[in-house]
């Protein structure tokens, strides 16, 4: 298999991982109340491609649930969350979905 | 039952109040804020924030002296900007400041006059403590109140998005101009989850003080 192979390989299976991510995580600084969590769930509902919003104010994560074949850039989620008056300091994508992070973040106990 | 009751008397003895809430909530947000302050200071404020940093409404303020010679109303529109906010991992710090025109009324003068107001606001929070500190300047030809106010509070845990909220929050507040003498302290009993925030409480005198505010 020569390099180009390889590459068209690889290639390949970036862009099926990247197809077939469900959910973008956001770590996002000065989310420390409800009206915050509330002004950002109000914002990335209104992105046609959300199917539903994950906030949890302990992780400082911002998690949204994409439809089927949808997808949102970073820029414009970053965009989104500046003019919602947040700062967004990570950015990614997962398979996982919306119920399994929503477990991860429940308290313990 | 009746321990209870005590209890609740008891605290809200101990208490003295007045919360102030940030007057932009969210882009594309409405604001409707009441507040029954002891009598000496009762408000009603509805805003609209068309983006994060800016807000537009109208607000209707009620003060009265504490001896009861002294009544004011003021109607006012008012517009909010957040002059500065820094996001920190787990806080957030804000500076916001305010000016509203409108006519005012009162019972040691005839008539309504042109009211002004000016007011800024610095406040720090984390999921767990609370600090604020506002001042307004309520203005015409024929009064002159400054109303400072510094709060407090302090979260027995921590809440997030789908838990309610509670706070512990004491206040002091000077008011110029022979409205109150000395500085007024409270303690209020706050809680908010979601777009819905009461609180609750009273002035170290003993009287009631209480706020709802609702964004959506």
């Amino acid at each position: 298999m020569n390099f180009s192979k390889i590459s068209i390989v690889l290639l390949g299976l970036l862009l099926s991982v990247a197809a077939s991510a469900t959910t973008i995580e956001m770590e996002v600084n000065g989310l420390v109340c409800a009206f915050c969590a509330q002004g950002i769930e109000k914002t990335l509902k209104g992105f046609p491609a959300t199917d539903a919003v994950l906030i949890s104010l302990e992780h400082r994560l911002v998690a949204v649930a994409l439809k089927d074949g949808t997808d949102i850039g970073d820029a414009e989620l970053r965009r989104a969350l500046t003019e919602a008056g947040y700062t967004v300091v990570g950015i990614r994508r997962t398979d996982a979905s919306l119920e399994t992070l929503r477990a991860g973040v429940k308290p313990h106990g | 039952m009746k321990t209870r009751l005590l209890a609740a008397a008891t605290l809200l003895a101990c208490a003295h109040v007045g919360a102030w809430a940030k007057p932009i909530a969210f882009a594309r947000g409405t604001t409707v804020m009441a507040e029954y302050g002891a009598g000496t200071m009762n408000e009603i404020q509805a805003f609209y924030a068309p983006r994060y940093w800016w807000s537009l409404g109208a607000s209707w303020l009620e003060l009265n002296s504490e001896d009861g010679s002294t009544q004011r109303r003021i109607e006012l529109a008012r517009a909010n900007l957040l002059a500065k906010r820094w996001n920190l991992p787990g806080a957030q710090a804000n500076a916001f400041v305010w000016g509203g025109l409108g006519r005012a009324t009162g019972n040691d003068f005839a008539g309504s006059t042109l009211a002004r107001n000016v007011g800024f606001q610095a406040d720090y929070e984390t999921r767990r403590v609370y600090g604020a500190f506002r001042s307004d300047l309520e203005e015409s030809r024929h009064y002159s109140h400054r109303i400072d106010t510094l709060q407090l509070g302090w979260a027995p845990y921590a809440h997030d998005y789908d838990t309610v909220a509670t706070w512990f929050v004491v206040q002091g507040r000077r008011y110029t101009g022979d409205l109150v003498r000395g500085t007024e302290t409270a303690l209020l009993l706050r809680f908010f989850k979601g777009g819905v925030w009461v609180e609750a409480g009273a002035t170290r005198d003993g009287k009631p003080q209480a706020m709802a505010m609702f964004n959506f």
